[in-house]
């Protein structure tokens, strides 16, 4: 399959431009769109796991994803009935009192090329929020947390807390950003923790396989 | 930024002694080199006598272009060499230089009118290198007119403020950083270029005052230069300044640059 393997070098090599034209030319070849995506999510893969080890630097990460995103534009009308990802959705933020943004929209990216839905809500949240989001979102099966600052690290403490008193399930809790340790996120009783946002990815995956 | 690598210059000894004794390797891994670190343009410039120079600039020109596709630099303080060495090349490429001095225009400006062919003008005439801001604008004025008489886009120009020495400089750089800003305000599109060694002649640790120039002069719009690119700090220091004048969306360029171990890499 050329056409795939030139489709994925250009997504890892962070080629936007050109990603739309090659899942075209990949579709016309005969390959069917929940192929390409997966093929595309892989290589995202791919370029998580090179950041992780400090190969690539964000904004290649940044491109990639963007040509995924263009590419994923292409196919959103064959996949039809919004069956473009079988990860369920993800509902992500930065804690209350925490304005940080950069990191979390990272991770926000890097999981949704892994075959999730992300519903972003942004900086500074508070916990009702989280809440709300959970309750009227489908299909929840992750919820990401974002904590920049040692300051904000009982935000997500109680933000964590707050989601499992709710008694609602279904979906797993996954804490992040430069202050927080696995011990610390294990401690808080988050279910994961990752250092950056290509493990986060690859942990996202992991939570709801 | 647009590199004119300056390397095959006979004013260098070594490239001197490498025409002297006709030894083409020499010229080919300069020319070689300098394409591979990224230079858009190869400078040649023949610095022998009057009478050897046209057949000089053939033969490095050939030579130049027998390695790489990069287009040539034609670098002559006599217009109608550049105008003879055009012959030789199988590219447009660079007149190096016209100026306001005597007819050097009036000879270059109508051969390359309808071509693609750029120029790089310098800011003096024939009284010299001007002391204020005021009168190089003037220059620069007069040279605009005879441009546009000739149809020649200010994007094909590269007008060269001309830096004087730092450590006798009064002032600094701030004179001819006000040139630059006023011509790039009157001609977006037009180059504006330079040499580095004027600025750091006879100063210790040329390189870092080097460096800092380019830093400052591609702040008030310089975006041409005639440098070494095979100089990793110097291009490290272009592409580094260019991401932060925002030039090069996400560093991208810069970490181009990088990966094709341009600069920053231990070879």
């Amino acid at each position: 399959m050329p056409k795939m393997e030139e489709l994925k070098a250009k997504v890892e090599a962070g080629k936007a431009k050109l990603v739309p034209g090659l899942v075209q030319e990949a579709l016309d070849a005969g390959n069917d769109a929940q192929s390409i995506l997966k093929a595309m999510i892989e290589s995202m893969g791919v370029v998580g796991d090179k950041f992780s080890s400090g190969e690539v630097f964000i904004p290649e990460m940044l491109m990639a994803a963007k040509g995924m995103a263009k590419g994923v534009e292409v196919l959103k009308p064959l996949l039809a009935g919004g069956s473009s990802t079988s990860l369920g959705t993800c509902i992500i933020g930065t804690v209350e009192g925490d304005l940080h943004d950069i990191g979390k929209n990272l991770v926000a990216m890097m999981i949704e090329s892994a075959g999730f839905e992300v519903v972003d809500l942004g900086v500074d949240v508070p916990i009702a929020k989280f809440i709300e989001a959970i309750k009227e979102t489908k299909n929840v099966t992750l919820v990401a947390l974002s904590g920049l600052l040692t300051t904000t690290m009982p935000a997500l403490k109680a933000t964590v807390e707050a989601i499992k008193a709710s008694g609602m399930t279904g979906f797993k809790i996954i804490v992040g950003g430069a202050p927080v340790t696995p011990e610390f996120a294990a401690s808080i009783g988050s279910d994961a923790y990752a250092p950056d946002a290509g493990g986060a990815a690859v942990k996202a995956k992991e939570l709801v396989s | 930024m647009i590199i004119i690598g300056e390397k095959i210059n006979g004013a260098i000894p070594s490239v001197a002694r490498a025409i002297a004794e006709k030894d083409a390797g020499f010229i080919d891994n300069l020319a070689k080199t300098q394409a591979d670190a990224g230079a858009n343009f190869i400078d040649v410039c023949a610095s022998v006598e009057d009478s050897l120079e046209l057949e000089t600039m053939k033969w490095l020109i050939d030579l130049v272009q027998e390695v790489t596709d990069t287009p040539i630099a034609i670098d002559s303080p006599h217009a109608h060499i550049c105008v003879e060495a055009m012959k030789f090349c199988k590219k447009p490429g660079i007149i190096n230089s016209v100026s306001g001095e005597g007819n050097k225009i009036e000879l270059v400006f109508p051969v390359i009118a309808d071509t693609k062919w750029e120029c790089v003008a310098l800011l003096c005439d024939d009284t010299g290198i001007p002391k204020t801001a005021e009168k190089r604008m003037e220059v620069f004025r007069k040279i605009m007119e005879k441009a546009k008489a000739h149809n020649i886009a200010p994007s094909r120009l590269h007008i060269d403020p001309l830096v004087e020495m730092l450590c006798t400089s009064e002032d600094g750089i701030n004179m001819v950083v006000d040139v630059i800003k006023d011509i790039k305000a009157q001609y977006p599109a037009i180059h504006v270029t330079g040499g580095l060694s004027n600025i750091s002649f006879n100063l210790p640790a040329r390189r870092l005052v080097n460096q800092a120039f380019i830093v400052l002069a591609m702040n008030a719009g310089m975006d041409s230069g005639i440098i070494a690119p095979t100089n990793q700090d110097l291009m490290g220091m272009i592409y580094a300044t260019e991401a932060l004048l925002g030039k090069d969306d996400y560093c991208m360029e810069y970490i181009g640059a990088y990966r094709e171990e341009l600069f920053g890499q231990k070879k």
